[in-house]
């Protein structure tokens, strides 16, 4: 019982890693936490949806394009609104308070535009994964691989993208020092919006992974921003690894809280670990030094 | 219009002189026959809404506008307050004049506990904290049963004095009113105050602030506790108003968009400009009632459009009106004296 419950807390929390990935990629390139990223994802889902469901095609293409539209989506939102904030400097007294007024905006633009397009009834997924793997004693539908290993293939590919390429080391040096990145000839407009599209990609990557087990609908990446900034943070923000360290703690602590305590509480667990965490270890599990801007 | 204004800023500078407070009952008075030029039942019900979404804003822009804090999570104190009070008058039949100041006691607890992170917390951490504060409150009121659960807590008694019962809109508006203009007042008076001061220089930069001994964690518990007092009034007098009924779709989403949207629209920091923004949204919201669907898309619109475009807010463009106009008539002073220096010396040559 207890093993079914933790297969099932670590998919569903290598979901929220993959999730938070993005927030925390976001947050080290550009000092920003980008409040519509759940939303994004709740988008990623739906594309899934249609492109599966509609257009007909099969599981990993479905992932694969979802994940490209999503991007590009991600890449508009960047240029078209957030390129007006961040270019005016972007400190986090009354006048940086604009970038997380505007995400806020921003995230509730995109729900309401799912919301006309999709409308509010939650649709199922149906994919047909075939028979549930046995292990041992555990029996495991196949959706939950899927799961497991797109995630760990999509953070295997992150990471040897960005130690590994020159394009990864362009970012890095975004992320490290945004100045001196440009007087190294870094085009640095360009790589945040390649950080955003990246991540705008992992975040519809989680949406197509859930769409089989959970509905899809539009208030799914409410939640889903919440529970990813609670693993961004339980692991170290803008920490990539403790991104995922976190998630897979938040999964976790969620499924066992809901099994053992209350099931009806479910979703306020991870807010739970979010505030016990900033009150005794600030940094997260895996953050190096606490951060007091943003 | 400029006539007007000059007017207007004229005679209140005349009753100031009187007495101070002088302005404050002379807006009482004025607002004393509103309810009267209503149309209808319906339009008082809308006077006293915006009553209490004057209230939340101004509470909202103490922490916000004055500290620098960014929550998006006060609904949740909202919501704390009116259940606070609903479940003090429904369970133990205690009046409305004990429950209103346990109802701010509690919210004033309650907006402790969400300052608390903010000591360590700044800009978007906190922002997303106080986000699952709010949904945590929500889910916990939705799913809770002594609270009613989904289907709301009903029969909260009406206030009363004596054997007067405030039982209709009408009769509402005269105790929400009064509220609403304390409460205001408050706000200016905190802001002029050495309090008000210290919020501001923790909200331009909390490390110079500290270094001239402002002890910043005080003063941001201070600004929580305090925005959540006005939270937990405007939701005590939420409760307690006809039909005395709450329910967890009043403190959605929808609330804290648009609660946001009063502040930014009327420019973050500017205690008119966040009641202007009241004002309008309350209005605008009822008046578009019939397209409900687009309603937070559009919401969401003006949110992004005056972060982008107008960063100030309504607020901000009045504040210029005045400053400018003062600036062009210091500068016409000053030109009227040269003009007489000039002719001076031009007799004195003669």
């Amino acid at each position: 019982m207890l093993y079914d419950f933790l297969i099932v807390g670590l998919s569903i929390g290598i979901l929220y890693g993959l999730v938070a990935l993005g927030i925390s990629l976001i947050y080290s390139g550009l000092d920003i936490v980008h409040f519509a990223h759940g939303e994004i994802f709740m988008f990623g889902a739906f594309f899934g949806l249609v492109l599966y469901d509609e257009a007909g095609f099969n599981y990993p293409i479905t992932l694969f394009v979802a994940m490209i539209l999503a991007g590009i989506m991600g890449v508009i939102i960047e240029r078209v609104f957030y390129r007006r904030l961040t270019s005016q400097g972007g400190g986090y007294t009354v006048a940086g308070m604009g970038m997380i007024i505007c995400g806020f905006g921003m995230a509730i633009i995109l729900q309401n535009i799912a919301f006309l397009i999709w409308g509010a009834n939650g649709r199922p997924m149906h994919v047909n994964f075939g028979m549930p793997v046995e292990l041992g004693t555990i029996t495991l539908p196949q959706s939950y691989v899927w799961i497991l290993v797109v995630s760990v293939a999509l953070m295997a590919v992150l990471h040897l993208f960005l130690k590994h390429t020159k394009l990864g080391l362009a970012i890095r040096a975004v992320a490290a020092n945004k100045d001196i990145a440009y007087l190294m000839g870094v085009n640095v407009p360009l790589m945040i919006s390649l950080i955003f599209g990246v991540a705008c990609a992992l975040a519809a990557a989680g949406g197509v992974l859930i769409a089989p087990i959970n509905y899809v609908q539009v208030e799914m990446g409410y939640l889903m921003l919440i529970k990813a900034f609670a693993a961004a943070v339980v692991g170290g923000f803008g920490s990539l690894p403790g991104a995922i360290l976190g998630g897979l703690m938040v999964g976790v602590f969620e499924t066992l809280g809901a099994a053992y305590i209350s099931g009806s509480h479910k979703d306020i667990y991870a807010f739970l670990l979010l505030i016990f965490v900033l009150m005794v270890r600030p940094t997260g599990l895996l953050g190096v030094a606490a951060k007091v801007k943003a | 219009m400029n006539a007007l204004v000059q007017k207007s800023t004229a005679s209140l500078d005349a009753l100031k002189r009187i007495h101070p407070l002088m302005p404050w009952f002379a807006s009482f008075v004025l607002l004393l026959p509103l309810p009267l030029l209503a149309l209808n039942d319906y339009q008082i019900y809308l006077l006293n809404v915006i009553c209490i979404m004057i209230i939340l804003a101004t509470g909202l822009n103490i922490v916000k506008g004055f500290c620098g804090q960014v929550t998006v999570g006060h609904v949740a104190l909202y919501a704390i307050g009116a259940y606070t009070s609903g479940v003090l008058s429904v369970k133990f039949g205690v009046p409305f004049w004990f429950c209103l100041p346990a109802a701010i006691a509690v919210t004033m607890l309650a907006g402790a506990l969400v300052g608390i992170p903010s000591f360590r917390l700044e800009g978007a951490y906190l922002a997303l904290a106080t986000l699952g504060f709010a949904q945590s409150v929500e889910i916990y009121i939705r799913v809770t049963n002594y609270l009613g659960s989904a289907s709301g807590l009903g029969g909260i008694a009406p206030p009363s004095i004596g054997n007067f019962v405030f039982y209709d809109y009408f009769r509402y508006y005269y105790l929400v009113m009064p509220f609403m203009l304390i409460a205001v007042y408050a706000s200016f008076a905190i802001l002029r105050s050495a309090t008000g001061r210290a919020f501001m220089a923790v909200r331009e930069d909390a490390l110079s602030a500290a270094a001239t001994g402002v002890n910043v964690r005080r003063y941001k518990l201070i600004a929580f506790m305090l925005s959540a007092v006005y939270a937990g009034l405007a939701g005590s007098l939420f409760a307690h108003m006809v039909p005395g009924y709450v329910h967890p779709n009043n403190f959605t989403v929808i609330e804290m968009v648009t609660l946001l949207l009063m502040v930014v629209l009327g420019g973050i920091g500017n205690i008119w400009g966040g009641i202007i923004g009241a004002i309008l949204v309350t209005i605008i919201a009822d008046l578009t009632r019939d397209f409900y669907f687009y309603q937070l898309l559009m919401f969401g619109l003006v949110i992004v459009g005056t972060v982008l475009f107008m960063p100030k807010g309504i607020g901000g463009i009045i504040d210029r009106y005045f400053v400018s106009k003062r600036f062009v008539a210091a500068r016409e002073k000053t030109a009227e004296q040269k003009r007489a220096e000039a002719a001076a010396a031009k007799s004195g040559e003669s």
